[in-house]
């Protein structure tokens, strides 16, 4: 039993709770757990399953309310034309339409099947139409309609009440939240997706009256328009016609889904462009734009200044640097200048000294030729002699006695001709060194790539190979080259041309350079390959003088002499030494073993080519 | 349409089919309505369930049991070493990985646990497509409440492996509460209920309150050290001892013979469970000599007593945990084989002697049912999120109550919205006011959630009814309704049922 009241007492909260939810873990398991799950997956707010009892029972409730208004024109109705009939208001279920649940359409078909089967009237003493002409098969019919989902949405689809129209651009203009959130509401039933983006106020923001147009430009409709099929395919007593029909349907049903959507495109179009956000939007974004476009401008030419300024700077400084450096070389070379005609006149004065005091003297001769080469020695002196020296040896000259200023002046004199000699020396040297670069240069752009003995040797010898007038000769030359050079350098015709060139071109004293040096290396070459089989062959007996070469001379002595002496002559050998001049009987002995060996070898090597050929037979 | 829940023990495996809109147990091949949870490897074949476990005694090191002991565990996890030191088959780590050496003749084989577990699941779901006689895939899976993350995807890859698609695994406690339906029927009130399991190897128990038909674990208690092996144990010793003084022979040494022994104790102990007495008779138990030793009940109860002392000792601790006296649990739920046990049912019984016990379902079975029960819930229910396994939801952290004069005379409190209700949550309640009081007051008091019933209450609004007509006899009739939303506000609304007058107050949490 609860408590009285005092009089004074109010509804009133007093604190708040002293605690907040906490989070628990549960089990999952259950089917109310499954139920919790379920609702707060859809968010649904307090106790979904009673919510949706209570809302049941007022529904029924209303549906009474209809169908006791419906009962005069639901008698009326012809069951034929079903098609055009409200079947929603057949079943009382006007004011619900497309929300009602299935379970309402259910509930409601019940209760209307309760009160107007023909069973029903008849045992309440009403007269029947016979037949499907009753209208009570229009209630089952609507039922038949609304318990389909397919043909509950096609029934949808074209709600005799929903309204088409679509709102112009000048309706708009002036109160356009007025006029076009309604529309939108209404046609967002026809989205395929769940949740449609409301059209929103003036302050909605850029983003979310973006993404409403997007939705409803990419808008994902249900709408479809089978009810308004004008054949039926039940109806039809073929395959053939059924297809016939069937192409008609679609045609039809295409060109009103086409004709749904231009509408819809139309709608946002409308909106879209009397839409004073879109307008708001578009000024402000020009205006950032044009701001941006300045401020970038404005950038740009300070920029530019700040360039231009520094550059000036630059200029000015560079300029002022180069005067001053002008500034002092002028002042140097004023100096210097200053400087060299005060040496000048030293040297001037000094030079006069030298001459008078060396006339004085009479040139230290008495002589007159001898007089006159002094007099030619002393100018030379004159010309060559520093200022320093030149003082100096005035100096000398007016402190002694004529011999020795003679002696010192011969000394200068000697002195000043070595120099001379050694500097013409130098210069001929640079001359020399001078003409051999430009000989250098002029071996060519291909000079590049040196010529080693061996090449220059191979060139000559090409050159001889392939004389003037041979077809292509410098290719030639150049491939002959390339083959047999062992420097592995590629050689182009143009560059054999020029060395050749250049080769011509050589002095003979050159020419003869390269011969002899060509000899040398031939003579090296030479000497090292017997050095070496000595060196293999060191049993061999090797007197440390190495014999010269047999001339033809010799040679021949040799042969006459080893046919007067034959084999058996006592002391032969002695004998044949004496003939040779020049050659010892050890020499002699030696070439003679040596020829022995040659003419065997000769003899082999013949022996084999007749085998050869013999074979061959 | 039709589901599978499976329960996997340590012992025993057992598969449930939910049916018809009922869950049944299913028999396997054998006519047995639980197999046993052993696989033996032979030398051509693999054998699950009863045939293993006897061919247990002659095939031991090839014979594999209590896998889910070992089922996802890592080689340095105490249990793994614990289970790998009583197995009679070797295990073997490779690669950080537990496997079990099969040695059948020709070539040595490394079987993996979650192999083994996928055999069991292989034959529990032949068992239940017997039964259905059409192919059934759908299967809800129970856990200990301590199986980690690892274990449950062992378990989850050993029963996919097996073909099975798993709908959802929960935990063993709570598919007991499912198999008996309780807070199934209506979704309001609040209850307390313990769950004790006496499985084979473990015991564990659990207390779970269920408000507004959700189960939420207070707290729970695992014992991996008794179980009914050791029931048999103790049993088999007795035999033993027995089988000493009669033939002067000591057969504990010999492995053997103590198998045997413990496979006629377990028989024993079965039946012991039914019978006053039972006939323990082994042939050529040792060296020829056959064995027939007759226990009584009571001699069972006495070789076991400190076992028992054992099994119910948690529970006690189990109250202290969460701060109840015996009286605050409403009902007791039995479950695992070893909770057939006469003695144990009548000590729980001693100890909570006002409360239901749950006993109708055998309570090895009661697992099973439970899961089935549950897969038929999930039963063709699209988007099922599997990860459920650790959801929180919002709770109402206070009990509300509304002050009443009893019929003595002395106030009283009326819970009204009781704490760790799930939020959203909306509760309708008529109340009665005498006839002849022309206006009423609803002094409306919280306390904060607590042990047992908690601090006092403390009064934070109070919702006043004036200028009822007065009634020389009978009452008022008031409707309250409560309405809490997530954040923890709530909403209180009186209405008057003969007048139609209506007061309403909200209420914001302290936050």
């Amino acid at each position: 039993m609860l408590l009285e009241a005092k009089p004074e007492d109010l509804s009133a909260v007093t604190k708040v709770l002293s605690a907040a939810s906490v989070l628990c873990q549960v089990e999952p398991v259950g089917r109310w757990f499954e139920a919790f799950i379920k609702r707060r997956n859809r968010s649904v707010s307090a106790s979904f399953q009673e919510l949706e009892d209570e809302k049941e029972s007022s529904d029924e409730s209303e549906d009474e309310e209809f169908q006791l208004e419906e009962f005069a024109r639901l008698k009326t109705l012809d069951p034929k034309d079903w098609k055009n009939q409200d079947h929603y208001a057949v079943l009382g279920l006007k004011n619900l339409r497309y929300k009602a649940t299935q379970k309402q359409i259910k509930a409601a078909h019940k209760a209307m099947v309760l009160k107007h089967h023909p069973d029903k009237r008849k045992a309440a003493g009403e007269q029947i139409v016979e037949g499907d002409n009753d209208y009570f098969t229009c209630i089952t019919k609507a039922n038949e309609i609304l318990s389909d989902p397919v043909k509950r949405r096609a029934f949808n689809s074209i709600d005799p009440t929903f309204e088409n129209s679509t709102p112009s651009k000048n309706e708009g203009r002036d109160n356009f939240f007025e006029v076009f959130t309604p529309v939108f509401d209404r046609n967002s039933r026809w989205s395929n997706k769940k949740t449609v983006p409301k059209l929103g106020n003036m302050n909605t923001s850029i983003e979310d009256v973006d993404a409403f147009y997007s939705f409803w430009y990419n808008f994902d409709s249900w709408r479809e328009f089978s009810y308004l099929d004008e054949e039926e395919k039940e109806k039809a007593e073929c395959r053939d016609e059924r297809r016939w029909i069937e192409k008609q349907n679609r045609a039809a049903r295409a060109q009103r889904k086409k004709e749904e959507m231009n509408r819809i495109r139309t709608l946002v179009d409308n909106a879209y462009s009397s839409d004073p956000r879109i307008k708001k939007f578009k000024e402000e974004e020009k205006a950032r734009k044009e701001a941006e476009k300045k401020a970038k401008a404005d950038a740009k030419r300070k920029e530019q200044e700040d360039k231009e300024r520094q550059r000036q700077a630059e200029l000015e400084a560079v300029r002022l640097a180069k005067e001053k450096e002008d500034e002092e070389a002028r002042q140097q070379a004023l100096l210097a200048k200053k400087e060299k005609e005060i040496q000048k006149k030293a040297i001037k004065k000094e030079r006069q000294r030298l001459r008078t005091s060396c006339k004085n003297w009479n040139y230290f001769s008495d002589n007159e030729a001898e007089s006159v080469k002094m007099m030619e020695e002393i100018e030379k002196l004159c010309d060559r002699l520093e200022l320093a020296s030149l003082q100096s040896l005035n100096e000398t000259l007016s402190a002694s006695a004529k011999e020795d200023g003679k002696v010192a002046v011969e000394k200068q004199i000697s002195e000043v001709n070595a120099q001379l000699k050694k500097e013409k020396a130098e210069e001929e040297a640079r001359m020399r060194q001078s003409t051999k670069g430009a000989e250098q240069s002029a071996a060519g752009s291909g000079g590049s790539k040196s010529w080693s003995e061996e090449d220059l040797q191979l060139l000559i010898k090409a050159v001889n190979l392939f004389p003037a007038g041979t077809n292509a000769r410098w290719e030639v030359i150049a491939n002959y080259m390339n083959l047999h050079s062992g420097s592995g350098i590629k050689r182009n015709a143009k560059d054999v041309i020029n060395k050749a060139k250049s080769l011509q071109k050589l002095d003979p004293q050159q020419k003869d350079d390269i011969n002899k040096k060509a000899f040398d290396k031939f003579k090296k070459e030479h000497k090292v390959v017997p050095q070496s089989v000595d060196n293999a062959v060191p049993s061999e007996r090797f007197d440390g003088v190495d014999s010269l070469p047999w001339t033809t001379e010799e040679q021949k002595l040799l042969e006459q002499a080893l046919k007067t002496y034959p084999v058996n002559t006592p002391e032969r050998w002695e004998k044949i030494a004496a003939a040779v001049p020049g050659r010892s009987k050890k020499d002699c002995m030696k070439r003679y073993k040596e020829l022995v060996e040659m003419v065997k070898a000769k003899k082999a090597a013949q022996e084999q080519v007749m085998n050869a050929t013999k074979a061959k037979k | 349409m039709a589901a599978i829940g499976v329960h996997l023990g340590c012992t025993c495996a057992c598969s449930a089919v939910y049916k018809d809109g009922r869950a049944d147990v299913v028999a396997n091949d054998a006519g047995d309505r639980v197999t046993p949870a052993v696989v033996g490897f032979l030398e051509k074949e693999v054998i699950v369930g009863l045939a293993a476990k006897q061919s247990r005694v002659r095939n031991a090191t090839n014979t594999i049991v209590k896998v889910k002991q070992i089922l996802g565990r890592s080689p340095n996890d105490t249990q793994a070493k614990k289970h790998i030191a009583e197995s009679k088959c070797t295990v073997v780590e490779k690669a950080g990985k537990l496997r079990y050496e099969i040695d059948t003749g020709d070539t040595l084989k490394f079987v993996s646990p979650e192999d083994v577990a996928k055999l069991i699941f292989s034959k529990m779901k032949e068992t239940a497509q017997s039964a259905l006689g059409s192919d059934v895939n759908d299967v809800v899976i129970t856990v200990p409440f301590d199986f980690g993350e690892n274990q449950k995807k062992a378990l989850g890859e050993a029963a996919a492996s097996a073909g099975f698609n798993i709908l959802r695994m929960i935990h063993e406690p709570s598919a007991a509460l499912l198999a008996y339906g309780i807070g199934q029927d209506s979704p309001a009130g609040k209850s307390n209920v313990l769950v004790y399991k006496l499985g084979g190897t473990s015991l564990s128990v659990t207390m779970i309150e269920v408000n507004s038909g959700i189960y939420r674990v207070l707290a729970t208690k695992t014992y991996d050290n008794i179980g009914g092996v050791c029931f048999t144990e103790a049993l088999a010793q007795h035999l033993a001892s027995e089988f000493q003084r009669s033939y002067k022979q000591d057969i504990r040494g010999n492995a053997r013979a103590m198998m045997k022994l413990m496979n006629s104790a377990d028989l024993a102990k079965h039946s012991l469970s039914t019978l006053g007495s039972s006939n323990c008779f082994v042939d050529s138990l040792y060296d020829g000599i056959d064995f027939d030793c007759a226990v009584s009940r009571a001699r069972f109860e006495l070789i076991c007593s400190s076992l028992f002392t054992q099994c119910i000792h948690p529970i006690n601790s189990l109250l202290e945990e969460v701060g109840f006296l015996p009286t605050d649990v409403n009902q007791v739920v039995l479950c695992g084989g070893s909770a057939r046990i006469p003695k144990l049912q009548q000590l729980i019984k001693d100890l909570f002697p006002e409360v239901e016990l749950l006993t109708s379902i055998p309570p090895d079975e009661v697992i099973p049912i439970g899961a089935a029960i549950q897969a038929g819930i999930l039963l063709g229910k699209d988007n099922l999120s599997t990860d459920l396994d650790s959801i929180t939801i919002e709770c109402s952290a206070i009990n509300i109550y509304v002050k009443e004069i009893g019929e003595s005379g002395a106030e009283t409190f009326t819970l009204l919205l009781p704490s760790g209700t799930p939020l959203p949550a909306r509760r309708q309640h008529s109340l009665q006011a005498p006839g002849n009081f022309s206006s009423v007051c609803l002094d409306l008091y919280e306390s904060v959630s607590g042990k047992s019933n908690g601090s006092d209450p403390c009064k934070f609004a109070q919702i006043v009814l004036k200028d009822l007509e007065k009634k020389a006899s009978g009452v008022h009739d008031i409707t309250a309704v409560l309405t809490m939303k997530r954040d923890g506000s709530l909403h209180i609304t009186c209405t008057d049922e003969d007048s139609g007058k209506s007061e309403m107050i909200t209420v914001e949490d302290a936050s």
